[in-house]
């Protein structure tokens, strides 16, 4: 009868399971969300250990204009899987699967995603899809690039066919947590949380998921594609048979253009919780900033062929695409707008998680104008392929996504252990990183436009001097990640307690206690306003026994 | 706690930007203003001059974009570090102070999405009519091709049998390149002409454009084409990676001697002048490896119906369900060797002749001892 009550009474998101004991079911093969988001930032952390290093060997390499370091075809091997693993392994789980899984479920009042077992399967394919792809090293790794263009990636070593299955599994991790979080946002809010009352690292999910769900699909048949023809020989891309090479390049930036967004999107939102949280002033402009996100997806299903200006596409198609891609600028400069606006007339509580959003605000906007540059034909003649482009897409996925990222890190650090990260070690490492990431990019605009191709083990030796800058720079920013990992390590025991709600913040999850319980909720709350009137009281009832030592909820009895 | 009461809709103070405010303004307007005059001013050409028409309009458009984006940043950072210092919470502030509360302002709201959307607009039309003199050809044009190969480039001239090593071009003169591949793909990059096209098998790209300062360039690949990749810029003594940019006289000379070279190279055929192909001692396989850069973007190998462009060629000479050609003659070798010399216009398409496809006369014997291959 209790269970029938409990049914009654609260309907879905009332019906709760005891919490398991074990190490295993608890930690291991886990489904509750709180404890997968953690997983998937340890194992994206660990790879981006990996990923870095081999950042570092490329810019090693480059000290040299003749290479030494390595062989070109080491360097080849070192660089595609650097950003093999950075686009796959890292940002992209960190963003969705991490900090996803941890803070968006809590933030619209559910105790868990609406499919907790998927989502374990989602995680469990990841590391098992990072191995195989470092696997791919022991049969010869893949040499033509994270983008692996046919012929080039036809011709590559054995492991090229290792990587296109990893990546494919990777993809279908994420179409899975996808689906998961749109389901989850369309059905699983609290009473009252309504779409404008979302908090906006909730919108940056929701228009994240279907991107998830129907870019991947394409990256998925282009995986399988070449790797059928890779295995099999079946003549996708040979145009001597009736293929085209082209093809490749329109199904692969059919995914990788969404998948852009898919990896700043969820950077945004955290932006958008993390400065008014700091300035104790409503975000600005909540509907725009939300709008905006919606534009951009919508947008960014339709920009791919920009990355194929010089490919040879049919000139009637560049206009359209050119034009498409430049009209992003607007909705993306509606945000940037609105978060310096955010900022005036704020009582700004300069944290490390402040900095660095305060920093991801200057750094993502020059990666925002040159993505603009890009976008008019002309110019995309002179500079594609060449560093300008490394520089632009370092500018938004360094100084857009993992900016957002590490801010996203300080912030939410005492939700996951209920200790605050060390402020200190955290601002020196700001400070590193900020000038070791544009000490380390900047110089790479104009070495493009002066003629240093991308994907060199070896170049002309008049470019040698500012590559040099860029890697002594990359020293200083890898150091700042070190800093950070060290932070995050010996705060997890030493750092300072933080209490449930140590920035003053008024989404739900700051709400519950540190770490968050099992269940999240003792009783799913009701939600009247959206979550920015720092003046007001909070807009939420039914959370008096969240911090108190009242029981938690009744298990349904099975 | 029945206590929570709705806000009210518009709860916003009026809000009045202060002195302070203004003056930042005008100094990021100043700022913003030296930096269009630095972008309108930077000598470019005297760290990377301009071989071509069309680098002097590419390089208007980046002044353009990079004096409006300097200036959106100089105005972006500056609030940003402005608003940072001076709404800092001071150290007497109550940890419980708030900023001014408001939500949202339409007016503003509308001026930063209208004053973005000009700017599009404005950016689109100058972008647009730049690249509409790039795709589209003058007339009059030296037809050249560039064939990109693991790890060095060649080149084919009109009238001239084979392919030679350099590329030179008169001054003056309009050029229309096609640029295809003979393995994977790489790219075609001159830094001093703003331009580039991928180079692709099967496929042939096309730049157009006219040299207006004599000189030699470099040519960098900058698509990933394999091991020495990285050496593909100004090349080796074997293969040398430049474009020359020479007066007319000169290349008359350069050309006419190429002509000479060539007609006697191994590779040259003892063609006679009528257009009369001897079509004896063709190469299939040269041909088959012709035919994938040259044909395989319109033709098929499958039968008659399976068209691209043109109509799949399997079995062209033998179909018995064809046994015409597209311009009504016999489907023999030597009106199939007409054809590719002569290109065709006319119901079925457009395919273009010898000259624009850059063949030899060799190459459509071995063309033509290919397709006789082909049942």
């Amino acid at each position: 009868m209790a269970a029938t009550a409990v049914h009654a009474g609260g309907g879905l998101a009332d019906h709760i399971h005891p919490e398991p004991q074990g190490f295993v079911r608890k930690y291991v093969f886990s489904i509750d969300h709180k404890i997968i988001g953690i997983q998937y930032m340890i194992t994206a952390f660990l790879f981006m250990i990996l990923g870095g290093m081999l950042a570092e060997l490329i810019r090693v390499q480059l000290m040299k204009a003749s290479g030494g370091l390595m062989t070109p075809e080491t360097y080849n091997e070192v660089y595609s899987i650097h950003g093999s693993t950075m686009v796959w392994l890292v940002i992209i789980p960190l963003l969705t699967g991490g900090f996803g899984n941890l803070i968006f479920p809590v933030q619209i009042g559910a105790r868990d995603v609406a499919f907790p077992w998927l989502n374990m399967l989602s995680f469990w394919i990841f590391p098992v899809a990072g191995l195989m792809l470092y696997a791919s090293f022991l049969m010869g790794a893949p040499t033509a690039g994270w983008t692996e263009y046919p012929p080039m990636s036809l011709q590559g070593q054995a492991g090229t066919s290792m990587w296109a299955a990893a990546i494919f599994l990777i993809g279908v991790s994420s179409t899975m947590t996808g689906i998961n979080f749109l389901v989850t946002i369309l059905k699983m809010r609290a009473p009252g949380m309504t779409y404008t009352r979302m908090p906006l690292f909730v919108w940056g999910q929701f228009v994240t998921a279907p991107l998830l769900m129907i870019a991947t699909t394409a990256l998925g048949a282009a995986l399988a594609a070449l790797f059928m023809q890779r295995e099999f020989g079946v003549a996708f891309f040979d145009p001597a048979r009736g293929g085209s090479p082209l093809l490749w390049q329109h199904m692969f930036w059919f995914y990788s253009h969404p998948a852009v967004y898919i990896m700043i999107l969820p950077a945004f939102g955290m932006i958008s919780e993390i400065l008014p949280t700091f300035a104790r002033k409503p975000i600005f402009g909540y509907k725009m900033i939300a709008f905006s996100s919606c534009a951009i997806a919508i947008l960014g299903f339709m920009v791919w062929a920009h990355h194929m200006f010089t490919s040879g596409l049919a000139p009637a198609l560049q206009v359209p695409f050119m034009v498409l891609t430049m009209l992003i600028a607007i909705p993306t400069g509606v945000k940037i707008f609105s978060w310096v606006a955010t900022l005036w007339g704020g009582v700004i509580h300069m944290t490390t998680s402040m900095m660095f959003a305060i920093g991801f605000l200057a750094t993502f906007t020059l990666g925002g104008i040159t993505g603009v540059f890009l976008a008019a034909v002309p110019f995309d003649l002179h500079v594609h392929g060449t560093d300008f482009i490394v520089a632009h897409l370092h500018y938004v996925l360094v100084g857009g996504s993992l900016m957002g990222i590490l801010a996203g890190l300080f912030y939410w650090y005492p939700k996951m252990t209920g200790r605050l990260m060390n402020e200190t070690l955290g601002k020196w490492a700001f400070w590193l990183f900020f000038i070791g990431f544009n000490g380390t990019f900047l110089p790479m605009h104009w070495l493009g436009m002066w003629g240093m191709p991308r994907r060199v083990a070896m170049y002309d030796p008049q470019f040698q001097g500012w590559n040099q800058v860029a890697s002594w720079f990359s020293f200083v920013m890898t150091a700042a990640l070190i800093l950070v990992l060290i932070n995050a390590l010996w705060s997890m025991r030493n750092g300072k307690r933080s209490g449930h709600n140590p920035w003053n913040a008024r989404t739900l999850e700051w709400q519950i206690p540190s770490p968050m319980p099992y269940y999240n909720f003792k009783h799913v709350p009701s939600v009247f306003a959206a979550p920015y009137d720092f003046a007001e009281p909070l807009p939420y009832r039914g959370l008096e026994e969240e911090l108190t030592g009242a029981p938690p909820p009744v298990p349904a009895a099975h | 706690m029945e206590s929570y009461e709705p806000l009210p809709e518009n709860r916003d103070p009026v809000v009045h930007l202060d002195r302070q405010f203004w003056i930042v303004t005008a100094v990021l307007a100043v700022l913003a203003a030296l930096s269009i005059l630095w972008w309108i001013w930077a000598p470019i050409t005297s760290i990377m001059p301009e071989a071509v028409d069309k680098a002097q309009e590419i390089d208007a458009l980046f002044r353009f974009l990079a004096a409006s984006g300097s200036a959106l940043f100089i105005f972006v950072c500056g609030y940003v570090l402005y608003f940072s210092l001076a709404f800092r919470r001071h150290a007497g502030t109550p940890e419980n102070a708030v900023g001014i509360q408001i939500h949202d302002n339409n007016k503003l709201e509308f001026w930063w999405t209208v004053g973005p959307t000009v700017f599009v607009v404005l950016m689109a039309i100058f972008s647009i009519r730049i690249w509409y003199g790039i795709e589209i050809a003058p007339g009059n044009t030296l037809v050249v091709e560039a064939i990109g190969h693991q790890w060095y480039y060649t080149f084919r001239y009109p009238n001239v049998n084979g392919e030679v090593k350099e590329m030179h071009l008169p001054l003056g003169q309009p050029v229309t390149l096609h640029v295809t591949s003979g393995d994977v793909i790489h790219s075609f990059w001159i830094p001093d002409m703003r331009l580039k096209q991928d180079m692709v098998p099967g496929l042939i790209n096309t730049m157009e454009f006219t040299p207006t300062r004599p000189g030699k360039y470099e040519i960098i690949c900058t698509e990933f084409c394999g091991m020495f990749h990285g050496d593909m810029h100004s090349g080796t003594k074997e293969n040398p990676a430049y474009v020359y940019i020479d007066q007319p006289a000169q290349y008359a000379a350069w050309y006419a001697r190429m002509e000479r070279q060539q007609a006697n190279a191994s590779n040259a055929i003892t063609a006679p002048a009528s257009n009369q192909l001897k079509l004896a001692g063709g190469d299939p396989q040269a041909g088959a490896k012709m035919f994938a850069t040259k044909c395989s973007a319109c033709h098929a190998l499958g039968p008659f119906d399976q068209r691209i462009v043109g109509p799949g060629l399997k079995g062209v000479l033998y179909d018995p369900a064809h046994p015409q050609l597209v311009d009504g003659d016999q489907a023999t070798p030597e009106n199939v060797a007409k054809i590719i010399e002569n290109g065709y216009k006319g119901s079925m398409g457009q395919m273009p002749n010898q000259t624009a496809n850059a063949l030899s006369n060799k190459d459509i014997v071995n063309l033509v001892a290919y397709l006789k291959t082909l049942r």
